[in-house]
């Protein structure tokens, strides 16, 4: 029980890096989900290759890319600021295919209806399908922001202070090694369990009320 | 035919009949069958109608316990089940192996091609041989018109050939009652004319059958016996030519002007 | 130029690094799917008994991160007098949230078959574990197979996270390499690469079956 206390003082960072890196998927994320959208074959490319390059290579080694790669040469960078830039990239590539999902689920006629009204392009994404595909994408959204959650566990790889960090350092510690690392399992555990149920249940929810 | 007293497959039947005593079936406030008794006898056809809603469908389902009555009997030859108790699994396949069913939407397993729809419950539930379940899925397969069949996937057969294959697959079993459960309102008018020509070969055969049905026609021709449903109860039953002419409820009357003069 | 012959410099060590986390990704699916196929029976069975013990495996083993769960097996069971190699380590904590995240996707799976083939299955006379053995589970696994690849390219990914308890895989070469030469930033972008040209492929071959099974269930 001695552990609990130390270990749970990384709770905060861990949810400044989720967050934080959350937040800048959030919009980096519509340019790109946009591009992929666009009428000109080189720009779904270039944007489909920047999604596919973010999401297919592991977050640990973007983590170090920005660290080590760029810290370590041209500038000083610091672990927690590196963090949040390596999962607001991902976070980018992620949320941009989610919001994708949810702009091929809003329905063609809303489009339409946006022409016929005379509404410029601007405004028919910012007024009508904007709001409409936030709302298809909340659900996947809010499933990939727990995964974030869990993902921020690699930052004390390069030192952030965070539950693992933390958990890890009680370790080297004491003479027991198990119970710090259980108590970190249960901490991520107890932090998105209800998050995920939660989260199900207003997908279910969505589900009905946007069918019906 | 000569001695039918002698005759081992006659005295062997005579206790293979069907018959529900006092079945009640309710969800939560709404009651679906409310007391409703049938009997049916060793080689008659017998034909459900009635508004939807009325309960056919739970009744039909009820013989084979797919559905399960709060109370009452259900007896289906030598098998005799009190619903209000619990059934042992024992039981329920002795029952099940004397009842085929065909369903309103095929229900065929899609992975797996019409010959082996037909042959794997025979392996399964009757322990044949692989060959010999094949066999016997061919002389089905020709018997329903699709011997040309036996290698297509499901998906690739019309409705019409689907419902005859799910025949074929509850005849394989050899069942001594066949439970229809409208089996031709999933298709077009045309083909549901293979569907119930197959089902009037059946009965021309002997086989006993229970069918729940929208089929005014084949209610009328084929059936030996009807009964018409409503509201969870039974309205009326007997010769199906006297209740189509001369029905004696309003209830009755009223549901055969609908279907009839549209 | 100079990139490139660094490159070529490193690629001997890094190419033995990326079997090392093929091996381990393989190893974690050949055991945890199985895993997972029974955890997902179990959590959908009637018996409280069975169903809640794989529950809460499934739901321990997809809320700890992989990172936490390949610490605990590592550094955390010497301490309860189990010892692990990196690679027995890195394989069974990767295998069981393989496990967790499969019975999942495996659970929509079974989920998916009609409830009407269930009946005919009953009404037939046929057993539950036959009607599982013949008519679910071959489906199941059919409509699950295009997520269970997405997934192993996550979990691919995930044994870059070996490299923390030393397990000699793709990142923990680079990082090695990076360590002595000082090249971080050249070292760790062609590790990048070689997981990209793993993982990319591997995405658009899952959206083509996907596509294929979607058309194919239509």
């Amino acid at each position: 029980m001695d552990y609990v206390g130390p270990i749970a003082s990384g709770i905060p960072m861990s949810l400044l890096l989720t967050v934080l890196g959350f937040a800048i998927g959030a919009v980096g994320g519509i340019p790109l989900a946009l591009m992929r959208r666009s009428r000109l074959r080189s720009v779904r490319f270039i944007s489909r290759s920047i999604i596919e390059l973010l999401r297919g290579i592991p977050p640990i080694v973007w983590i170090f890319l920005v660290y080590f790669g760029i810290g370590n040469g041209l500038i000083k960078v610091e672990p927690v600021p590196a963090a949040i830039v390596a999962f607001g990239l991902i976070s980018c590539a992620y949320l941009a295919e989610i919001y994708r999902g949810g702009l091929s689920a809003v329905h063609r006629g809303q489009w339409e209806a946006g022409v016929a009204l005379g509404l410029s392009h601007g405004d028919q994404l910012a007024r009508i399908i904007g709001p409409q595909v936030m709302r298809y994408s909340i659900p996947a959204a809010a499933t990939y922001a727990i995964g974030l959650l869990k993902d921020t566990s690699i930052a004390f790889t390069i030192g952030a202070q965070e539950i693992l960090f933390f958990a890890d350092s009680q370790a080297k510690q004491s003479s027991d090694a198990l119970t710090p690392y259980l108590v970190a399992a249960a901490a991520y555990i107890i932090l998105t369990v209800p998050c995920a149920w939660f989260a199900r249940s207003v997908d279910r929810r969505l589900r009905v009320r946007i069918a019906s | 035919m000569a001695q039918p007293v002698t005759d081992p497959a006659a005295a062997k039947s005579t206790g293979m009949d069907v018959s529900l005593e006092h079945i009640v079936k309710a969800y939560g406030e709404h009651v679906v069958l409310d007391d409703v008794s049938l009997s049916v006898r060793e080689g008659e056809v017998c034909a459900i109608i009635g508004p939807s809603g009325a309960g056919k469908s739970t009744l039909l389902r009820c013989i084979n316990l797919l559905e399960r009555p709060d109370s009452g009997t259900i007896r289906v030859g030598d098998t005799t089940i009190d619903a209000g108790q619990e059934v042992g699994g024992k039981q329920l396949h002795g029952l099940r192996r004397q009842v085929g069913m065909v369903f309103q939407s095929f229900n065929l397993f899609p992975h797996l091609t019409v010959l082996r729809n037909i042959a794997l419950p025979q392996e399964r539930v009757l322990g044949r041989s692989r060959a010999e379940a094949e066999d016997r899925a061919m002389e089905l397969l020709q018997r329903v018109g699709l011997g040309d069949k036996p290698a297509q996937y499901p998906s690739r057969c019309s409705g019409g050939q689907q419902q005859r294959v799910a025949i074929a697959r509850a005849l394989a079993l050899d069942p001594k009652v066949m439970l229809f459960d409208e089996p031709t309102s999933a298709l077009d008018p045309e083909l549901g004319l293979e569907v119930l020509a197959v089902m009037r070969e059946l009965a021309d055969e002997g086989m006993t059958m229970i069918v729940v049905t929208h089929e005014m026609q084949f209610a009328r021709d084929v059936s030996d016996h009807l009964i018409v449903m409503g509201h969870g109860t039974v309205l009326e039953e007997g010769q199906p030519e006297k209740i189509f002419t001369d029905p004696a409820t309003d209830r009755t009357r009223r549901f055969l002007r609908a279907v009839l003069e549209r | 130029m100079t990139v490139l012959q660094d490159w070529l410099g490193f690629l001997p060590q890094l190419a033995s690094g990326l079997w090392v986390s093929v091996v381990v990704c393989l190893a974690a699916i050949v055991v945890g799917l199985p895993l997972g196929l029974a955890l997902a029976l179990g959590s959908s069975a009637g018996s409280r008994a069975l169903r809640w013990p794989a529950i809460a495996v499934v739901e321990i083993g997809r809320g700890a991160p992989a990172l936490v769960v390949l610490q605990v097996f590592y550094f955390g069971l010497p301490s309860a007098g189990l010892t692990l190699s990196s690679t027995m380590a890195a394989c069974l904590a990767l295998a069981l949230t393989t496990a967790a995240y499969t019975s999942e996707i495996i659970r929509g799976g079974l989920q998916a078959v009609p409830r009407g083939e269930l009946e005919a299955t009953e009404a037939l006379g046929m057993s539950r574990p036959d009607a599982l053995r013949f008519v679910v589970i071959p489906q199941g696994i059919r409509v699950a197979i295009p997520p269970l690849m997405g997934f192993g390219v996550l979990i691919f990914q995930a044994t870059s996270l070996a490299y923390t308890i030393a397990l000699p895989e793709l990142l923990g070469r680079a990082y090695s390499i990076g360590s002595s030469t000082f090249q971080y930033l050249s070292v760790l972008a062609l590790a990048g690469l070689m997981y990209a040209a793993v993982t990319i492929p591997a995405s658009l071959l899952t959206d083509r079956v996907e596509r294929r099974m979607s058309r194919h269930l239509a």
